[in-house]
């Protein structure tokens, strides 16, 4: 049984998935209802160290950069198999190769072309984030975002993160104005 | 505060009690006929009661927490009391839906805003320039979220119009809703009008149109036709059955210095086409016989004198029969499209049927169309605040 996460809430992931080691990021959202401008999202990782900064540009990744050098992220895009049943972008994750300095992994969602097109998140149905254990395909924790946004038009849905040599996720729900380029700035991401 | 597309809020933040308040909506777009709809949905996004829906039709809904009321300044509107709907309803969608031609790109202004005790808390502007080829919108949504009310701003739409709205509220519909393009959508074919191609028919009470403006206000006449049939050789069993039914057009007329009377047969005030008030009666059919009607008169050429005109049809004598006297009132401005209404809602126990609104808008002509039936002059003044004394008339 997933663990579900309100804003700001926590879990351990090595403690409530014991030798977690393939994790699967699926981040979903509905399809627009209406008529108008399709809605364009696009899941992106940013792998930092303590300092918050990504060591090198290589460690976004993201539509036109899929895996990290070592290895340890890569992102599925659209294509799904498997445990991503229902989502709409995946992001896989082999822990144990995620480099020694890297302490978190942020997990963002950005709504592409959102300011000439004049969306916000605000205006997306039941988005979520959850982190499934790939070698059993058991969703481990999960977080629904449903009312944790508004006139954003980027979102930090949540974060695995280095605590005590365990990993943990966190809920975080926090969102920014300015799309993919605002944060990937805030991340230390040398944008062009 | 003012939303914007896709904002949330809490009516408690918007409204002290977080309960009661009054949603007012305006659009102005010119040449559209917009009719505006509140449904109540389930927790599925469904009406799963018709009831729910409250629109011209429906004015309120069982529980009485939604009500049509119009904020004063606002073209439509709903008062909403939280409290009294049931568990079931779980949300409350304001739509607007465009009857005939056009795309709601075409709105000039258009806002929906929460008014509590008069004073306005919340606003979500909107502009064509937010549109393209919706002809429905879901413009505000008001629902629970873990036992609290919130607000969201939507301005989303529906290429497929009221059809396809309803379709997303999971109404069944007697025609299939057009299905929404997948690709960037072609103009919507224009819908065939209900009476005749060169006709604008208002069907529906609060429809309303405003004319385009021409230069320097001149709009030549303004016709008002009344005409009406009178059912031959009804003999009542009770005796009423001699008194024929007597229907007649008038109006109250508002000028820009502020002068107000009533143009009408009873009492012989029937006006002065050339001179003020710039509103003539041509003629009292007493018998529904003749068949050109009565004419009601607007010379448009003085339009910029007048503010406001408020159309209306009372039965003189008889018992009040609308169904009987068949009644269709015609409104022709010269270069635009013909209005017509047909009095077909009927309340027999009600003598005055208000039928149109016409307002100088920025030196325009604004025609809403209202079907309101009233117990007299006087019932229908108070309505509309016009402020005459009224006594008791006869015709000679």
């Amino acid at each position: 049984m997933a663990i579900s996460l309100n804003k700001g809430g926590n879990i351990n992931l090595s403690k409530e998935a014991p030798n977690l080691e393939n994790v699967l990021v699926g981040l979903g959202w509905d399809a627009r209802a209406t008529d108008g401008q399709a809605f364009d999202l696009d899941a992106s990782l940013f792998l930092v160290k303590e300092d918050g900064k990504v060591p090198s540009d290589a460690y976004f990744i993201f539509y036109n950069q899929k895996t990290s050098p070592e290895g340890s992220v890569e992102h599925t895009g659209d294509n799904l198999t498997g445990a991503g049943e229902g989502d709409d972008e995946s992001i896989k994750v082999t822990l144990s190769k995620v480099p020694a300095e890297i302490q978190r992994l942020v997990i963002v969602v950005t709504i592409h072309d959102a300011e000439a097109r004049r969306q916000s998140f605000g205006q997306v149905s039941n988005a979520f984030v959850r982190v499934v254990n790939r070698d059993n395909n058991q969703e481990v924790v999960r977080f629904d975002l449903s009312e944790d946004y508004s006139t954003e038009t980027a979102m930090i849905f949540g974060e695995i993160y280095r605590h005590s040599g365990d990993w943990k996720f966190k809920a975080v729900g926090q969102g920014y104005a300015g799309g993919l380029r605002a944060l990937a700035l805030q991340h230390g991401v040398n944008v062009g | 505060m003012n939303f914007i597309r896709g904002q949330r809020a809490k009516i408690a933040d918007l409204v002290p009690n977080g309960q009661r308040f009054t949603l007012g909506v305006t659009i102005n777009a010119p040449g559209l006929i917009i009719d505006f709809a509140c449904f109540g949905l389930d927790a599925q996004g469904r009406l799963s009661d018709d009831r729910y829906m409250t629109f011209f039709n429906q004015p309120t809904t069982p529980c009485g927490g939604v009500a049509l009321a119009t904020p004063a300044g606002d073209t439509a509107g709903f008062a909403i009391d939280l409290a009294r709907l049931p568990a079931t309803i779980q949300r409350l969608t304001v739509t607007a839906a465009i009857d005939g031609a056009g795309t709601m790109s075409r709105i000039a202004s258009g806002h929906i805003r929460f008014v509590d005790g008069g004073s306005e808390t919340g606003r979500f502007a909107f502009t064509g320039s937010d549109f393209a080829q919706e002809r429905a919108l879901m413009l505000l949504e008001i629902y629970r979220k873990d036992g609290v009310w919130r607000a969201c701003a939507l301005g989303q739409g529906f290429n497929g119009g009221l059809d396809a709205l309803v379709g997303h509220f999971g109404g069944t519909l007697a025609e299939p809703p057009t299905p929404a393009p997948a690709v960037p959508p072609a103009p919507p074919a224009p819908q065939a009008p209900p009476v005749n191609l060169s006709k604008v028919t208002l069907e529906k009470k609060g429809n309303s149109v405003s004319l385009a403006k021409k230069g320097n206000a001149e709009h030549g006449e303004i016709v008002v036709n009344l005409n009406w049939t009178a059912a031959e050789g009804k003999k009542g069993f009770f005796g009423f059955g001699n008194k024929r039914t007597d229907l007649d057009i008038g109006c109250l007329f508002e000028l820009r210095t502020g002068d107000k009377s009533a143009v009408q047969a009873l009492g012989d005030t029937f006006g002065d086409y050339f001179n003020l008030p710039y509103i003539g009666l041509d003629a009292d059919d007493r018998s529904g016989t003749r068949t050109e009607g009565e004419n009601l008169r607007i010379n448009g050429q003085h339009w910029d004198k007048i503010r406001r005109v408020l159309v209306y049809a009372f039965i003189y004598e008889g018992a009040p029969n609308w169904a009987e006297a068949n009644a269709l009132i015609t409104i022709k401005t010269p270069g635009q499209p013909e209005i017509e209404v047909r009095l077909d809602s009927h309340r027999n126990d009600r003598p005055m049927c208000a039928i149109a609104l016409l307002e100088n808008q920025d030196g325009a002509v604004k025609i809403t169309k209202l079907v309101e039936y009233y117990r007299g002059h006087m019932d229908m003044d108070q309505a509309h605040r016009w402020g005459l004394d009224w006594v008791k008339g006869r015709k000679d």
